[in-house]
């Protein structure tokens, strides 16, 4: 859904001018939730975004809670003391944003506070349209009390504020800090200017008057996320007959099949044992999530699925989920790439991450390509399994952990790891379960370059996001066995009975 | 092969992964040798699956199925008051989505009240009274019969989703929260079925007075026999009656989409379900503002010359004089006003569009249909290495995907994004290539997908749409440079015996105007109707007056093209079609004939569809800017000619040198640009 993304000279996209998304809402409203996700899109997408929050300016500059005059936070009349610093603190964090328009080329920025009266935002609006930024107001309003509770009981609580309290008490005192700034909280109306409204976490959205490129995918983005808890898993495809060619579209090798019952029973053992995990927690709904798996329409991905298939789990193709297109260098080892190729080879190795070898494509063009995948990933609140290749895997990573573009291409994701994402509060909790080490597991010969880029650059700065659980938790290459001998002995079972029926 | 199962077992390295090896493109004759060679491999492994069976690994393409939507079952109920734009955003919705490949349907009360109307007419009943009073909420039995009218066509709409449809619109005003609480409440007894509303709200008086007026001016039946005036001003007061009893949708439990004042605000309440999401940020995007999208292929390549399909090859001689000629023509129509030019990342397309005074982009996504390993080969060629792949991929054009490649779904599916940028815009001329024109073509024209791979996108010609409130205006600019054709017809279908005639299609055309009884209407031009010329005609030069000559012969269409040009005559003069008759009109039995042409053209969708085609003289040719060059080709290069552009049609339009004549909705007129002899 993206477009392509060209920087003009100015080093800005051509699609959009400065933004300035302002975050308006009472605390406890998930304000910081939705800024945040929307600054991990915004960058994945390759705009240079930034997020202020004024509450994390105003600690850094006063320092703790003690350090504040007592009427810093209180309604009504204030000493003029407090009305300077509040001053001090409001132009300060104001002249850090246009610092970052004016002289870091920055593109979009998200000023998270509560930005609650009218006063204050038309103000913030008249001084930076005035410099030629689009100001957008991105109002989370919430009316129901336990998604609120919930809000505070994950994230507030944990504040330095609360240290040592009890948390019936904490809450209590949020909710009486809340009162005092509900009291005079005004909403954003239609004259203000544009806005975005998020209604109870994303159950209703309005959207009045956003016009250009990145404003409307914002609302997309915005449309889409929720908060469910769901868990995310990537594997690669299995190994297939040619490694290295794009275009043959092999179909996968023995060791590939192999490899294709291995990791259902990993999966499939994994799941039971998060299930144990929160009967130990103490859950009482311990119901499953239904699973979905989407896999390329790529043979070998497609096949590394069939076990699933096998046993009734709905595949979806995704035909945007190809990997990366090698263009020329399809069917080329890095070394005869080098040779036949050496300017583009350079030019490849300089900037891995934007440069497009002839008829290739590029991890942007590939990111791209992916951004409808991202959404409707964003929008699925089932469990969910990836079966693909490593550079789509690296990209769609790199979103849920909020890499910079051009870290993507270092990505390590190794044949034979399961990858769990948990999406949790501010960002995701990313775990790797190795499950099998067979054959075609690296690619230490460098002949399918593109695919195994990472394993390529080993030595080059390799982002490690990813850890391997110690040993003595679970073997998963043994459970996975295990698992496969038991499916095995259930499928013979099935084999059996079926062939008497026909008797 | 023994040999090669061997090397291929666990433990030894990849024998073709040595280096040296160039790509695996179907040229050769190693990608029959390696699928040979893994047949082994699969058969031993699917006996060690218990039985199990993959997809077939073999030939340079597969077949695809429909994308399995099964999933999605749901009803969208329209909300809004008449004039407020509910059809056009459902027809919007359902030419988007068919053309994902959704089953969608829009079951318009207001069609099946004016069918049953027509029927009971038509049995002699007399004529019901559907003037305003009918829709005040005070007329007791009317509203009876309004509201049962409402649970049929909804009754109707759940039957057929029930059916294996994916989208029901239900395209009636749903005024009042009691009516849509029933709805709701109806729908959630249904397993499985999704309902949301969609409300289009509009207090622009500017929009609804031009809707209103399109309303009484377009042979509504409703308002037959009625002066404009009448017509809008009953319609006025039915939708008063409306409004009294109008309650605009805030439920807070029901899911719903609020757009106003076509896309100013948008108000989304309790989406669920990612296609929900996406019809809703899919109307969001659309806007009512006037403008122009004019599509182009590249000019001429080197691999067009030599008939080889995908590659980069750079702009043939005749390529490099359309791209020279492009920007006075573009100019000619575009005049002063603000134009965004968009291209492939290819080369011929980048090299097409360079003397194009305006801002550029270039979209990965606009590149063409990836051949696989197809790539750089003649059609001759594949057909003599994989005779039953060629043939396979006439079964179905539009689902063949080739191998390591791409298929038109594929396409699809990779341009929903440029679609929704697209929406956006306002005028744009996108320059790219064949199959990706065909299908941008085909979401604005609605066709479907049996159609879509066999739209005819000529070499050297600009095609520009205007879209209308119901559907698009084409006009066709060919440049007279000789190039050579492209296109690929479908093959005569093999009678295979086994009753694989194709069906007729039952899906209906959303054409560019108003369907208002719901059925094709009866006086419509079938395509089928035109003779298809027998082989034994194929010798005979066709010159235009002979192609045109042969189509007369079909009798109910010549009496409708002859009132055609009467009524744009009346119409030109300010009379009434009865007033007028052919003498006096001084329209000659050519005059007939090229309406016929017209209509021919525009097939069974007339006379919704309009298409002007312009064959612009040679001139333009000749004061291109560029330096005379040489032909560059051995091959003949096709005199260049204008056929239809739906499929099976062939009939010639326009060759250079006769290019006066521009053929309108109902006849042909001449030429804006050139001046009478």
């Amino acid at each position: 859904m993206a477009a392509p993304l060209y920087v003009t000279q100015s080093g800005r996209l051509w699609h959009a001018g400065l933004i300035l998304l302002v975050t308006v809402g009472l605390p406890a409203r998930g304000k910081t939730h939705v800024s945040r996700s929307l600054e991990r899109y915004l960058r994945w997408l390759g705009v240079k975004t930034r997020c202020y929050s004024l509450g994390d300016y105003r600690r850094k500059v006063l320092g703790a809670a003690e350090k504040i005059p007592a009427d810093y936070f209180e309604p009504g009349e204030k000493s003029e003391e407090t009305k300077a610093l509040r001053k001090r603190i409001k132009d300060g964090i104001e002249n850090q944003v246009w610092d970052f328009f004016s002289s870091q080329g920055g593109q979009v920025v998200i000023y998270d506070a509560n930005n609650c009266d009218k006063a204050s935002r038309k103000d913030l609006l008249e001084k930076f349209e005035a410099r030629g930024v689009h100001v957008i107001f991105l109002e989370s309003v919430c009316d129901r009390r336990e998604i609120i509770e919930n809000n505070i009981r994950s994230v507030k609580l944990s504040s330095p504020d609360y240290k040592g309290w009890d948390p019936e008490a904490a809450v209590a005192d949020y909710f009486k800090r809340i009162q005092v700034q509900a009291n005079k909280y005004e909403e954003v109306t239609d004259d203000e200017g544009p806005f975005i409204k998020i209604i109870n976490v994303g159950e209703r959205i309005v959207i009045h008057r956003i016009e250009g490129y990145l404003q409307t995918r914002c609302c997309f983005f915005l449309m889409n996320i929720h908060n469910q808890p769901r868990t995310i898993y990537f594997a690669r495809s299995g190994q297939s007959l040619i490694e290295h060619s794009y275009k043959a579209d092999s179909d996968l090798s023995p060791a590939g099949w192999e490899y294709a019952e291995r990791l259902k029973a990993a999966v499939m053992s994994r799941r039971k044992q998060v299930i144990e995990e929160r009967r130990e927690a103490g859950e009482e709904d311990l119901s499953e999530t239904k699973l979905r798996i989407w896999t390329s329409s790529r043979r070998r991905a497609h096949h590394t699925a069939w076990p699933f298939v096998q046993s009734g789990y709905k595949v979806a193709q995704k035909p945007q989920m190809g990997e990366i297109n090698p263009g020329v260098w399809d069917g080329l080892s890095t070394e005869e790439a080098k040779a036949l190729y050496p300017d583009e080879w350079e030019r490849f190795l300089s900037d891995p991450y934007a440069h497009r070898a002839p008829r290739a494509e590029s991890y942007h063009d590939l990111s791209v390509r992916l951004e409808p995948i991202i959404f409707e990933l964003e929008r699925c609140q089932d469990d969910l399994l990836i079966i693909g290749h490593a550079s789509v895997i690296r990209c769609l990573l790199a979103y849920l952990v909020g890499l910079p573009p051009n870290e993507v291409p270092a990505v390590e994701i190794a044949r034979g790891d399961l990858v769990e994402v948990v999406p949790a509060s501010y960002g995701v909790v990313s775990r790797a379960f190795h499950f099998w080490s067979g054959e075609g597991r690296g690619d230490e010969s460098g002949a399918n370059l593109y695919e195994n880029f990472a394993e390529a650059t080993v030595g080059k700065g390799v982002v490690d996001m990813t850890h391997v659980l110690p040993t003595g938790t679970t073997d998963y290459e043994e459970a996975a066995a295990a698992e496969e001998r038991g499916e095995k002995e259930k499928a013979k079972g099935l084999t059996r009975r079926s062939e008497s029926k026909e008797v | 092969m023994g040999a090669d199962n061997g090397a291929l077992s666990p433990g030894e390295t990849r024998p073709f992964s040595v280096p040296g090896t160039p790509h695996f493109g179907a040229q050769t004759d190693m990608l029959k040798t390696l699928d040979e060679s893994t047949k082994v491999i699969k058969q031993s492994q699917s006996n060690k699956m218990s039985g199990t069976q993959t997809p077939s690994v073999s030939g340079i393409g597969t077949l695809l199925d429909r994308p399995d939507y099964s999933e999605a079952k749901i009803v969208v109920a329209m909300v809004g008051l008449p004039a407020r734009g509910k059809s056009y955003l459902s027809n919007r919705l359902l030419r988007y989505l068919r053309w994902l490949e959704y089953k969608v349907e829009v079951f318009n009360v207001g069609q099946l009240r004016r069918r049953k109307a027509r029927d009971q007419v038509q049995a002699g009943e007399g004529p019901q009274d559907h003037s305003h009073t009918y829709f005040s909420s005070t007329n007791a039995e009317a509203t009876a019969l309004r509201e049962q009218l409402a649970t049929e066509s909804l009754e109707s709409l759940i039957t057929w989703l029930k059916q294996g449809g994916n989208v029901g619109i239900h395209d009636a005003t749903n005024s009042t929260r009691a009516r849509r609480a029933k709805i709701q409440e109806r729908i959630d007894r249904e397993p499985g079925l999704q309902c949301i509303f969609l409300e289009s709200w509009c207090d622009d008086p500017e929009i609804i007075a031009s809707n209103v007026a399109l309303k009484a001016r377009s042979g509504d039946p409703d308002y037959k026999g009625m002066s404009k005036e009448e017509a809008e001003r009953d319609f006025r007061k039915r939708i008063e009656q409306y409004e009294s009893v109008y309650e605009t949708i805030t439920e807070p439990d029901i899911s719903w989409c609020k757009i106003l004042n076509v896309g100013r605000q948008v108000q989304i309440n309790r989406i669920a379900g990612y296609l929900q999401s996406r019809i809703a940020f899919y109307l969001m995007n659309l806007h009512l503002k006037p403008r122009h999208i004019y599509l182009s292929r590249h000019g001429e390549s080197m691999h067009n010359v030599g008939g080889m399909i995908g590659g980069d090859s750079p702009l043939s001689p005749q390529g490099e004089k359309y791209a020279a000629a492009l920007p006075a023509l573009v100019l000619e129509n575009v005049g002063d006003h603000p134009l965004q030019v968009w291209t492939s990342t290819l080369q011929r397309t980048v090299a097409t569009a360079r003397n194009l005074p305006y801002p550029k982009k270039t979209w990965k996504s606009l590149d063409e249909l990836d051949a696989g390993v197809c790539d750089g080969m003649t059609y001759e060629e594949i057909a003599e290495k994989y005779p039953e792949d060629y043939a396979a991929r006439d079964e179905n054009k539009f689902g063949y995907r080739y191998r390591g490649g791409e298929s038109y779904q594929d396409v699809v599916v990779r341009l929903e994004p440029v679609i929704m940028e697209l929406e956006r815009q306002e005028n744009i001329i996108i320059i790219c290539h064949q199959a990706i024109i065909r299908c941008l073509y085909g979401y604005f024209m609605g066709l479907s997908q049996e159609e879509l791979p066999y739209i005819k996108v000529p070499l050297h010609t600009l095609i520009k749409l205007t879209p209308m409130a119901y559907g698009c205006e084409e006009e066709r600019f060919h440049v007279p440079i000789a190039a050579v054709d492209t296109h690929r017809p479908k093959p005569a279908r093999r009678n295979t015996g086994d009753g694989a005639v194709a069906a007729p299609t039952e899906e209906k055309k959303s054409g560019a105007a108003r369907d208002y009884f719901g059925d094709a209407a009866p006086t419509a031009t079938s395509h089928v109707a035109v003779p298809t010329p027998d082989p034994a005609d194929a010798k005979s030069p066709t010159s235009e007056e002979e192609d045109v000559e042969r189509k007369t012969t079909t009798k109910i269409s010549t009496e409708k093209a002859r009132q055609n040009v009467l009524l744009q005559h009346a119409e030109e003069h300010g009379k009434k079609a009865s007033e007028v008759t052919q003498e006096e009109a001084g329209i000659s039995q050519a005059d007939i004939a090229r309406a016929l042409h017209a209509q021919s053209m525009i097939g069974n969708r007339a006379p919704t569809h309009l298409i002007k085609y312009y064959d612009l003289p040679e001139e333009t040719a000749e004061n291109a800017l560029c330096a005379p060059v040489a032909a560059a080709s051995t091959k003949k290069y096709n005199r260049h000619k204008m056929y239809c552009p739906r499929d099976g049609c062939n009939s010639l339009i326009l060759s250079t040198g006769t290019a006066d004549w521009v053929v309108r909705e109902s006849g042909m007129v001449r030429h804006p640009l050139i001046p009478k002899r």
